[in-house]
């Protein structure tokens, strides 16, 4: 089975995307959701097409709090400074740190001044769907279990004028309304520790790295298949860290190149004018028989990965689960298309895709995929014809990628 | 170097990839479970059917409970209807959402590792490792089992490969070998 391929394309090849309405499998990897078309066309937007989960970035407007309330029996966060004061500065730093790994990502509206002062409150449970976006290290319960190191709980709304607790009114479709970060607190096994501590507790986990996981969740972000993906599911192993740490010079050093292309996809810059590449085309079975009989109307391969490799460097420098389009009133469209946007013109671009041919559901395991689809048994009054079933993929397939325009 | 000794070398180098592969993969939300571990550590094991699943505010935050059919035990004493309870879903025109948390759709049947205690919901061991989906191939009549966590491939930009790992498309009858030899070796 499998598949495929380098070939390339796209060397200059700029064209510009339009943003949040642009038709094609955009889906990278971030969180979708389809409106709520049973509403008013004025408060859904009338489209099923799926929408990207994201911020609003006008100055100030992401605020984060944390709890200064720690575990102490065990001691679940490790710092060099012991004293109670110091803790939870250099704490405090490794959040700042982490939020400006994202922030210092260049061509993209998401900047230093986007993200309000940090405040702190004292609060031990303060998570909690409440419109305050807050990051836990000590909230009990929340559903971990063994295994379980730290999550992201985002609340997106599929219509606008929604808002939750004290957070402000949806005002865009997929506006993330709400999201809190938890850290496990209760096991004895797991610890984190700070850049300064890390060296002298080879044990524990990186809490900058994982905390710049959550929050690329929190921006938005669901999972990459990139290695060296920040957004890859799995960190480094205990004692050490993802990428390089971050610099003056380069603050977003944490990330891989795929994860900075997906920021600029999410939060693109109009005044950007170095990543207006995209590479797009169709992944099709060479036996069309292959393809599901059910749901009707599947075209092409679903669930694909496809990666952008920079001819050059190596570097992965985007990549996308792809596999479908969307236009107008919606629904989407199986129809094999991928698109990645946000690389950088003047470069020469392998890419290598692989079908996703296990025999599982993907819609069943992320949130990238999971969400492209309403209808009308998952909801009650649907419009038919803006409902649509995500496949099953379940078959072999060989793809060619054919150059762009 | 013989065949034999080459043929040893190489098995060395594959084993001693596997050990790398294993050490380094800690998760981010998750920690990396070997399936003896989610074996030893899991309260319950069974191959389930959800039979539907319910989305509801509790203590200020919506959560999901899934009701399963228990089709088969294979560790610990079920009743025949079990709940299972993750963070997460939708009500209303808000959806709550956690990456790497397994949902499930009415009908679908899965090899879930259960862990909870006494008197609560039960949860997913492990969120998408302790969660095993079985499909049927439509023309074959052959079940097999993936495990969310290991379902997608991933793209190794040194090798410029995609590479699959965990338990992915595996016959239930080798699943259930595999199973029943990570029950007896777990550790008293």
């Amino acid at each position: 089975m499998n598949v495929i391929v380098k070939q390339i394309c796209a060397s200059g090849l700029a064209l510009f995307y339009g943003a949040w309405c642009a038709p094609g499998a955009q889906a990278y990897s971030f969180g979708m959701i389809v409106p709520d078309v049973r509403q008013p066309a004025a408060i859904s937007g009338g489209s099923a097409c799926p929408t990207r989960t994201h911020r609003l970035t006008a100055t100030g407007s992401i605020a984060v709090r944390w709890s200064t309330a720690l575990n102490t029996s065990p001691v679940t966060i490790l710092t060099q400074n012991q004293t109670a004061s110091g803790r939870l500065t250099e704490i405090e730093q490794v959040i700042a740190q982490s939020l400006a790994v994202w922030t210092g990502v260049s061509g993209t509206t998401l900047v230093p001044s986007t993200v309000a002062p940090l405040t702190r409150t004292a609060t031990q449970n303060a998570c909690g769907p409440d419109g305050l976006n807050s990051i836990c290290f000590d909230q009990a319960d929340m559903a971990f279990t063994p295994g379980v190191l730290a999550f992201t709980r985002v609340i997106t709304t599929d219509r606008l004028g929604i808002q939750v607790g004290s957070s402000a009114v949806s005002t865009q479709l997929g506006q993330i309304l709400d999201a809190d970060i938890y850290f496990n607190p209760n096991d004895s096994n797991t610890a984190y520790a700070t850049p300064q501590a890390l060296a002298a507790n080879p044990k524990a986990y990186d809490l900058e790295s994982l905390l710049t996981h959550e929050l690329g969740h929190f921006l938005g972000f669901s999972h990459s298949a990139v290695w060296s993906a920040i957004m890859f599911p799995f960190a480094p192993a205990p004692g050490t860290f993802s990428g390089a740490r971050p610099t003056t010079l380069q603050p977003d050093a944490l990330l891989g190149d795929d994860d900075r292309t997906g920021l600029r996809v999410l939060y693109p810059d109009p005044a950007d004018t170095v990543h207006l590449g995209v590479i797009s085309g169709r992944i099709l079975p060479a036996n069309p028989l292959a393809l599901p009989a059910s749901p009707p109307g599947v075209t092409g391969v679903f669930g694909a990965q496809v990666a952008a490799v920079d001819a050059s460097t190596g570097a992965v420098v985007g990549a996308t689960i792809g596999g479908w389009s969307c236009t107008a009133s919606g629904p989407a469209q199986f129809d094999g298309t991928y698109e990645i946007d946000g690389l950088a013109i003047g470069h020469s671009y392998n890419v290598y895709v692989e079908a996703l041919n296990g025999a599982v559901d993907p819609s069943q395991f992320d949130n990238a995929i999971v969400s492209l689809c309403r209808n009308t048994v998952s909801d009650a009054g649907w419009p038919p014809l803006q409902g649509c079933v995500v496949p099953a993929v379940d078959i072999s397939f060989t793809a060619r990628t054919r150059p762009g325009p | 170097m013989s065949f034999v000794q080459r043929r040893r070398f190489l098995w060395i180098l594959f084993l001693t990839g596997l050990a790398l592969l294993a050490i380094a993969a800690t998760a981010t939300t998750l920690s990396r479970l070997r399936f003896e571990e989610l074996a030893n550590q899991a309260t319950a094991v069974a191959r389930v059917r959800c039979i539907g699943m319910e989305s509801r505010w509790q203590g200020a935050e919506i959560w999901t409970e899934t009701q399963f059919e228990i089709v088969e035990v294979n560790k610990g004493l079920l009743p025949g209807v079990i709940s299972v309870r993750m963070l997460g879903g939708q009500i209303g025109n808000l959806h709550s959402r956690i990456e790497g948390a397994p949902t499930f759709r009415a009908g679908e049947e899965a090899y879930v590792f259960l862990w909870g205690h006494e008197g609560e919901p039960f949860r997913v061991l492990g969120w998408s490792q302790g969660t095993f989906r079985i499909s049927r191939d439509a023309r074959t009549g052959v079940e097999r089992v993936t495990q969310d966590s290991s379902a997608a491939p991933v793209f190794d930009p040194r090798t410029r490969q995609f590479r699959h790992s965990g338990i992915r498309n595996l016959p239930v009858a080798i699943f259930q070998l595999k199973l029943r030899k990570a029950l007896e070796e777990r550790t008293p």
